[in-house]
């Protein structure tokens, strides 16, 4: 662990951008068309539940990232075992939304360029931060939220001025029962976004106040949720179904679609602003859980050892996971939910939560002191 | 020292990062094409021609008015795909063809009849061309015409068409702004079908495209709004002209102003009064399990014109001039609606709001939509009020001496 310490709005804001992240970008469940807000919504539900399994390991354990509580609670061997997929699970995650925003710039803006030049750029950047340390990535979560939000409000109410929100298009609600809506949340919305809280667990502890930590963080998820739920309803209600079932960035659609007053028109580029602050924190804490986690797992002294070779990795494996933008974004919505994020996110941890609770349900003092 | 050059490498890495920008594009060595026409090809299906800016001609110097040359060139090209036909033209033009700013979509009147869907892909998907572009159809000629036509109100043609647009749809009534995404998405709604507002080339069209045209005050070629032109499967299958047009820009809620003229004990059209604020209501009846549609229309107008003896400051007598323009609105609606009926083509997008308000009736009646939009029974009421005469009373026709 590094001797980091992050103050309770600096914790605050990395959880809103980072579950607002990429979800914002590619999350929405299109195939429930007018109705998909409402999965996001009830998503968000079951992730604020999902973080309280998340809090109640932490509580035993609060000065311990999750690869170091795992072999407390699992044993050491296993634990390790547990720890390093862990490890493999949050580089994996880094390198797919790596490679989320290197597809989106490739297939917007940067139509020359190659791939793989794009996403070097942004993960050297993160590389330098981290090398840094979390203090600093923290610091600049809390500089680009502002940022974030200026361009959030100053977009809504551009779209407002440009009447384009046609309300109507979110009719009729529940077309086709509830039915389509829970699996949906099952299989995608609970575990993408909401779901990737399990990576604030390698951090936790570094939250100067403990006790903060359930507060700043489910309301952390609440807002997060609450944008992205407006987002969502913003963009079917400017694009119709059609076009927001036809986008693979449909926030991108809906952005380009502002033309005011002759001459505030083309705001592609506050979208891209967002995407690359967005981007850089959401890679960035993935990452920093990947690096901080081989720290502690194979006792080296020093995170700064590991950024570079880390960085690297992730970046290589952002170009290798998939051939093309097709075969990403199957993966992304069919196979690693219910695969990956469903093991890493809340099976996993259900089971430490068990055994952890059997370990220290005589006192709950000596599982605290355990170090 | 060793930090020194550890610096120097850093900085010198970076460059090597920062230079190579791939997507640098400089503007003089981009052709900005600011309107696109298609036509009916007459060896491959498609003829494409681009109205490309020449900046030199454009740009306002100090000795006023800028260059001497056309402002504008028009190339053409031709191929099996929109995509080929402008990769093509790059034979001609010297500098790489830059879509973003195209403001216009011509679609002539022939191919439209043989259908646009082959179109739509090529604008929706490419990365540049923004599907807020508007399209018009090219009514009775060729789209090459259109867009090589000079206009002297404004430099580039394509303002010209813009503007006439914004303007008959502000003061008239008879158009609306349909762009590429209102297209698709009528297209792929089962409850609507898209209608696309029309231009006629009127004059000569080959004397239209010298810069002499311009300097003379009776241009020899010009560009007219004239209406909407409806679709169905992607197909064009009718117009919708004058009055008609109107009634369809009243029911699909775009009315922002227009004209009402109706006679007077004989005097044709002696009476003229502009609504300005106008509200569309759609609503469902089902009855007997049978739906029928509600449209409610609620205007307010100004007296423009009376060229007959009145008492404009009756308000009694006013009462009679709401229910006049009131009747001539529902006259022009129900005209409109009967010929959308006739063409079997749901333009008003009725079937949307069935859709909305009503999904089990919807699920029904959704297969053959535009057949049972067709027999499909439709009221219309109309309320207008009369708010202000303009800066006199009564008209001097009521003193005029005999």
């Amino acid at each position: 662990m590094e001797k980091a310490k992050i103050s309770a709005r600096q914790l605050f804001v990395l959880v809103v951008l980072f579950e607002m992240g990429s979800a914002i970008l590619v999350g929405y469940p299109v195939k429930l068309k007018q109705d998909a807000w409402i999965a996001i919504l009830l998503g968000m539900a079951g992730g604020i539940l999902l973080f309280l399994v998340y809090y109640r390991l932490f509580l035993f354990y609060p000065n311990l990232p999750l690869t170091s509580y795992v072999q407390f609670i699992m044993g050491k061997w296993i634990g390790r075992f547990i720890g390093f997929f862990y490890i493999i699970y949050f580089a994996y995650l880094a390198a797919r939304v790596l490679r989320d925003f290197g597809e989106l710039l490739t297939a917007t803006v940067y139509t020359q360029t190659p791939l793989f030049f794009l996403m070097a750029l942004l993960i050297l950047t993160i590389i330098y931060a981290l090398h840094k340390g979390f203090e600093v990535l923290a610091r600049v979560g809390e500089l680009y939220f502002g940022v974030v939000y200026f361009i959030a409000i100053g977009g809504f109410f551009l779209l407002i001025f440009s009447g384009l929100i046609h309300l109507e298009n979110l009719r009729p609600i529940l077309e086709n029962g509830l039915m389509p809506i829970f699996k949906s949340v099952l299989t995608q919305n609970l575990t993408f976004p909401f779901g990737e809280m399990v990576v604030f667990t390698m951090v936790l502890p570094y939250l100067n106040k403990p006790e903060k930590v359930k507060k700043v963080c489910i309301s952390g998820i609440i807002l997060s949720g609450i944008n992205f739920t407006i987002a969502c309803v913003i963009n079917i209600a400017t694009l119709g179904t059609g076009l927001f079932i036809r986008s693979p960035y449909p926030l991108l659609s809906t952005v380009s679609k502002i033309e005011l007053a002759n001459f505030i028109e083309r705001l592609d580029v506050l979208f891209m602003l967002y995407l690359i602050i967005a981007g850089f924190i959401k890679v960035a804490v993935f990452t920093y859980a990947a690096i901080i986690g081989t720290t502690d797992l194979f006792q080296f002294q020093d995170h700064k050892k590991l950024t570079l070779p880390i960085g690297l990795f992730i970046l290589l494996t952002a170009m290798m996971i998939a051939k093309n933008y097709a075969e990403h974004i199957e993966e992304g919505l069919r196979v690693v939910p219910i695969y990956v994020h469903w093991p890493f996110q809340i099976i996993i941890p259900l089971i430490l939560l068990g055994v952890a609770y059997f370990r220290n349900r005589h006192n709950q003092q000596e599982a605290v002191s355990i170090k | 020292m060793k930090n020194l050059f550890a610096c120097v490498l850093l900085l010198l890495s970076t460059v090597t990062l920062l230079s190579g920008c791939w997507d640098q594009q400089e503007l003089t060595d981009l052709a900005f094409v600011m309107a696109m026409g298609v036509d009916k090809g007459k060896k491959e299906k498609f003829d494409v021609s681009l109205q490309v800016v020449v900046p030199a001609s454009v740009a306002s110097g100090q000795n006023g008015g800028g260059g001497q040359g056309s402002p504008v060139i028009v190339y053409k090209s031709s191929g099996n795909n929109l995509t080929e036909a402008s990769r093509r033209a790059a034979k001609q033009i010297p500098r790489s063809i830059y879509y973003a700013h195209t403001k216009i979509f011509v679609i002539s009147e022939e191919l439209a009849k043989d259908g646009i869907l082959d179109l739509l892909d090529a604008l929706d998907r490419d990365a540049v061309f923004r599907t807020t572009t508007f399209v018009t159809i090219a009514k009775g000629g060729r789209a090459e015409d259109f867009i090589a036509t000079l206009t002297n109100l404004d430099k580039i043609p394509v303002q010209k068409f813009i503007k006439t647009l914004q303007a008959t749809e502000r003061m008239l009534g008879e158009n609306i702004k349909v762009s590429i995404d209102d297209i698709l998405a009528n297209l792929i709604d089962p409850g609507k079908e898209p209608v696309i507002s029309a231009f006629r080339l009127t004059g000569n069209s080959k004397k239209g495209t010298t810069p002499q045209s311009v300097v003379t005050t009776k241009p020899p070629a010009l560009v007219t709004a004239d209406g909407l032109a409806v679709f169905k499967g992607g197909k064009l299958a009718g117009w919708l002209t004058g009055n008609e047009a109107k009634g369809a820009v009243w029911v699909m809620k775009k009315m922002q102003g227009t004209d009402i003229n109706f006679n007077w004990e004989g005097k044709k059209d002696a009476v003229s009064t502009i609504p300005f604020i106008s509200k569309t209501k759609i609503s469902l009846v089902t009855k007997n399990g049978k739906p029928s549609m509600n449209v409610l229309i609620e205007t307010s107008f100004k007296l423009s014109e009376i060229n007959v003896p009145y008492e404009v400051t009756n308000s009694m007598s006013m009462d009679v001039i709401e229910k006049k323009t009131a009747e001539q609105i529902k006259k022009d609606v129900e005209r409109s609606i009967h010929k959308a009926q006739s063409l079997k083509a749901d333009i008003f997008g009725f079937g949307d709001y069935v859709h909305r308000v009503n999904p089990n009736i919807w699920k029904k009646m959704k297969g053959d939509w535009n057949a049972q939009f067709a027999k499909m029974e439709i009221h219309v009421k109309v309320d207008a009020h009369y708010r202000s005469a303009g800066k006199r009373n009564n008209p001097f026709w009521n003193d005029l001496k005999q």
